[in-house]
């Protein structure tokens, strides 16, 4: 689907109006979603289609996946998440998971940022160096 | 007329004879007629005279045509003889200069051929240094790209060699180190 330039300037307005205090109110964008639907316009799959794609990134930015090889205690836990509330600011939802294909150590990404202390990553340097 | 004549004139000689002297007894004794004689001579003569006029002078002429001939015969050959020796030394002559110019054009030719030769041995000198320079600039850069390959592939398998015995030594105290290390990445 084409999505011109007006479309992509309104669907970033109705994105800003969905922000309150920097974070993303979940029902704003629903009834701004239920709003365009209901006024029927021709643009309205495109002002969505760009709506959408801002609210996905808006998530997978204010989402930090912590994956280690081996589960992690509690206490290192609570650390990890107040090190990336402090880095992050507040609304950052973290997810936990074991990938045991890390080998050792741990990986940390949030948006496009990546935090990777695995073993995995350290042979990976290791084999691109040869 | 004149054989009467003559006759006469031997009939009075022959009757002289007969009175003479020995001449005329031997002559009668031998047989000889004086009138008879003359006659014959006289005879002779004419056709000593007749053979002359119409046999031996055309004869005569005819030889000296016939030499005449031969002489201008012998001189054409040799006015022939001569030309064909003034002819066989300018084929010489011809033959000799033919000779050098054939000379110096196979001189030349050599000369050609020679310089031909040096310059496509040079050239496949040059062509063939040139083969002997890609020839080792390839087998260098197969060398390079092989040593890479192996180093890729030694590589490899220590990658995989550590991965697949790091993840057995590994206790959970070193797992907590490293988790600990990311953490503080992320807190600095």
């Amino acid at each position: 689907m084409k999505i011109n330039k007006q479309a992509k300037r309104e669907a970033k307005q109705l994105f800003r109006f969905c922000l309150v205090n920097g974070l993303l109110d979940e029902n704003r964008v629903r009834n701004v979603v239920q709003h365009l639907v209901a006024t029927g316009r021709r643009d309205c799959p495109a002002i969505l289609a760009h709506f959408r794609r801002l609210v996905r990134l808006e998530i997978v930015r204010r989402t930090a996946t912590v994956e280690s090889a081996a589960p992690l205690p509690p206490d290192l836990r609570a650390s990890i998440e107040a090190g990336l509330k402090r880095r992050y600011g507040p609304g950052l939802s973290t997810a936990f998971a074991q990938r045991p294909a890390l080998i050792g150590g741990m990986r940390i990404q949030v948006g496009s940022d990546v935090f990777d202390g695995s073993v995995r990553a350290g042979l990976e340097a290791l084999e691109k160096s040869f | 007329m004149i054989m009467n004549v003559l006759l006469l004139l031997m009939t009075q000689v022959t009757t002289q004879a007969v009175d003479s002297g020995p001449v005329e007894r031997i002559a009668t004794t031998f047989g000889v007629s004086w009138p008879q004689l003359l006659a014959q001579v006289a005879s002779f003569c004419i056709v000593c005279i007749i053979l002359y006029r119409f046999a031996y002078r055309p004869v005569l002429k005819m030889l000296d045509v016939r030499r005449q001939q031969i002489a201008q015969g012998l001189a054409n050959a040799e006015q022939i003889k001569a030309e064909l020796a003034k002819t066989e030394a300018q084929r010489q002559e011809v033959m000799a200069r033919a000779n050098a110019q054939a000379d110096k054009l196979i001189e030349e030719a050599r000369a050609a051929a020679a310089r031909v030769r040096q310059q496509e041995t040079a050239k496949a000198i040059a062509a063939a240094e040139q083969i002997m320079i890609k020839g080792r600039e390839a087998a260098a850069q197969e060398h390079d790209h092989m040593l890479a390959e192996l180093k890729r592939e030694v590589g490899r398998l220590v990658v995989q060699a550590t991965a697949t015995v790091t993840g057995k030594i590994l206790t959970p105290e070193d797992q907590r180190r490293l988790a600990e290390e990311t953490a503080k990445q992320v807190a600095e």
